[in-house]
């Protein structure tokens, strides 16, 4: 009789058991992946890796919290309360100089500036050179503000040579397209926008940007939290991997992507998207990452970024190592 | 044409006056808005007024259903919340603290100045100090709009009792009344105009409370949906978010008063109710 109830209970104990052993391997690890804007085609990556399975393939469970602005986001990672996130490693490095905030770049994801002039075809400024004596407009609290000076510098123009119209950034588009202002500063990341306006008010967008005008250094990077580093090297190891796995899909296909974060995030179009992933090609592949490969920091790269950085931020040149604020240990393998 | 036939024709049109002036009071508001939207509407086709400066009201209308309606309420849902839970917190702060204050003149003058100031701090410039104390959970931007809609309550609440005649209080004190029922069957009673009219004002702080708390962290919400279509440019569908929220805001205002109507209608003036 007792052999007779043994016995079934031992198969289900080990039924139990091999099912607790199941879901036990079934948890992924959790990371909490931070952005620096609301969503978007330039943000497409992580939502393509959680779609196309990147990061499930890795055992990951990505949550995506969106921000408002590199310090935000930096300011979120050094908290605990995102793991890791893309934003301006600028941002990171001025942070890291003054507060020493215990956030690292992992892997960079923008090798070029983003920032630009947009005018409109037919408008008098047709290179940087002829923005001298124009009244541009541009957001408050945008980082190209603090590039500018820097920038006509390096053109040989004096830094006041160009008068700044402070505006919210929703206003600064119809500015330009109703002609109150001939020139705007703006991040080709939203070129595809602009475009889109530029059409419908039966114009054509000019962009220029401050790449082709000597500004040369890393934007958009992958940053991590130190502590999620330290503490779960392997999950950040894995992360980083399937990332950049991540990234080559969006730029190889752009309209998947577009699909991808749509199906994510409703409000996004995908079609928009997509067109916003194809006009921002050049700020992840260039003759950088040709050179060193995607998601590179090169020494050379990181100082003379650091060196735009300090001298946009009023900062010493020797207020920090930049190498202090890279972290190579997680980089993905180079194809 | 008789004589009688137009003395009968006179006085219809003189009972007709009236009545047509009566309808068009009654429906006076109603009458207005849709006026002013046509002309709105006239503006923009008239004038050719591009969408990004200001969107005409049937492009409104259709990015608003452009929008699947589960979304709406998704947004709708997240930002109700937050309003609710914050303007429920507020609540339990305010009356509590606001009896404390009328009834010890230390606590009266150890706190109010503090909430002078708490009131006087832009929350807009503290709210991403809460957040990244908080996290970007539901609680941070509970407390952000609790700490917008709490003053009004404990203010109006605070004068509603003050207010009370003094010769009740002092009929109470002779007839050796305990504070306790001094304060709530004499004081709260007095003070239930003001409490409602306090409540009134901070549910509408709860709604921008809860939008302010998005705009600095969220993922879902009608001022997330607002903040992230002026991004895009999607400037209708912004009116749209924003025109909704306005709606909340005045049905939930309404309900405070419907409150008031169903729990103390003595507590309205007699011609409003």
């Amino acid at each position: 009789m007792l052999k007779k109830l043994t016995k079934p209970l031992l198969q289900v104990t080990a039924l139990a058991a091999a099912l607790s052993c199941s879901a036990m391997t079934l948890a992924a690890d959790k990371v909490t992946f931070q952005l620096d804007w609301l969503p978007g085609g330039d943000k497409a990556p992580v939502y393509v890796g959680i779609q196309q399975g990147f990061f499930a393939a890795e055992d990951l469970d990505v949550k995506i919290a969106s921000g408002r602005g590199s310090t935000d986001a930096v300011t979120k990672m050094a908290t605990g309360q995102s793991d890791v996130g893309t934003a301006d490693i600028g941002a990171l490095m001025a942070a890291k100089a003054i507060d020493g905030v215990p956030v690292s770049a992992v892997m960079s994801y923008f090798s070029q500036a983003p920032h630009a002039f947009f005018t409109l075809e037919g408008s008098s400024i047709k290179s940087l050179k002829d923005v001298a004596g124009k009244k541009i407009a541009t957001s408050p609290f945008t980082s190209s503000n603090a590039f500018l000076p820097l920038v006509l510098k390096e053109n040989g123009m004096a830094a006041d040579s160009v008068t700044l119209v402070k505006s919210d950034p929703g206003a600064l588009s119809p500015m330009l397209m109703t002609g109150n202002i001939e020139g705007i500063i703006a991040w080709v990341t939203n070129v595809a926008l602009y475009e889109k306006q530029a059409a419908e008010a039966g114009k054509t967008l000019r962009v220029i940007p401050w790449t082709d005008a000597g500004l040369d250094l890393y934007s958009s990077s992958l940053l991590a939290a130190d502590k999620f580093l330290s503490e779960r090297p392997d999950v950040a190891r894995r992360f980083v991997k399937a990332f950049a796995k991540a990234v080559q899909f969006t730029y190889a296909n752009p309209d998947k992507a577009g699909a991808d974060i749509h199906a994510m995030v409703p409000e996004v179009d995908a079609a928009v998207a997509a067109a916003q992933i194809r006009s921002i090609n050049g700020l992840v592949y260039n003759e950088v990452t040709s050179k060193d490969g995607l998601g590179a920091l090169t020494p050379e790269r990181t100082a003379l970024t650091w060196k735009w950085v300090s001298q946009a931020n009023n900062l010493a040149a020797d207020a920090m190592d930049p190498e202090m604020a890279v972290n190579r240990g997680f980089m993905p393998e180079q194809k | 044409m008789s004589q009688k036939s137009m003395s009968n024709k006179t006085a219809l049109s003189d009972t007709r006056a009236p009545a047509i002036r009566q309808w068009l009071l009654n429906y006076a508001s109603a009458l207005f808005f849709i006026a002013f939207v046509v002309l709105w509407e006239l503006v923009c086709r008239v004038g050719k007024v591009p969408v990004y400066i200001l969107p005409s009201p049937l492009s409104i209308v259709n990015a608003f259903f452009d929008v699947e309606f589960s979304r709406w309420l998704e947004h709708l849902w997240a930002t109700l919340r937050v309003a609710l839970m914050g303007f429920a917190l507020s609540i339990c702060i305010s009356i509590p603290l606001a009896i404390a204050m009328v009834r010890s003149e230390f606590l009266s003058r150890t706190i109010y100045p503090a909430l002078v100031v708490i009131q006087s701090t832009p929350v807009v410039a503290v709210a991403p100090l809460i957040i990244v104390l908080m996290g970007t959970g539901d609680m941070s931007r509970v407390l952000i709009t609790c700490l917008i809609t709490f003053f009004p309550l404990v203010v109006s609440t605070a004068t509603g009792m003050l207010e009370t005649p003094e010769e009740l209080i002092e009929l109470s004190k002779s007839l050796r009344a305990p504070r306790y029922r001094e304060t709530w069957q004499i004081r709260i009673p007095y003070a239930i105009p003001h409490i409602f009219s306090g409540l009134k004002v901070s549910i509408t702080l709860a709604i921008i409370g809860a939008v302010v708390a998005e705009f600095v962290a969220a993922e879902k919400g009608l001022g997330y949906f607002i903040q992230f279509s002026t991004s895009f440019f999607k400037i209708p569908q912004a009116f749209a978010g924003l025109i909704f929220l306005a709606v909340v805001s005045l049905v939930l205002f309404k309900s405070v008063q419907w409150a008031q109507q169903w729990l103390y209608p003595w507590s309205i003036p007699k011609n409003k109710r």
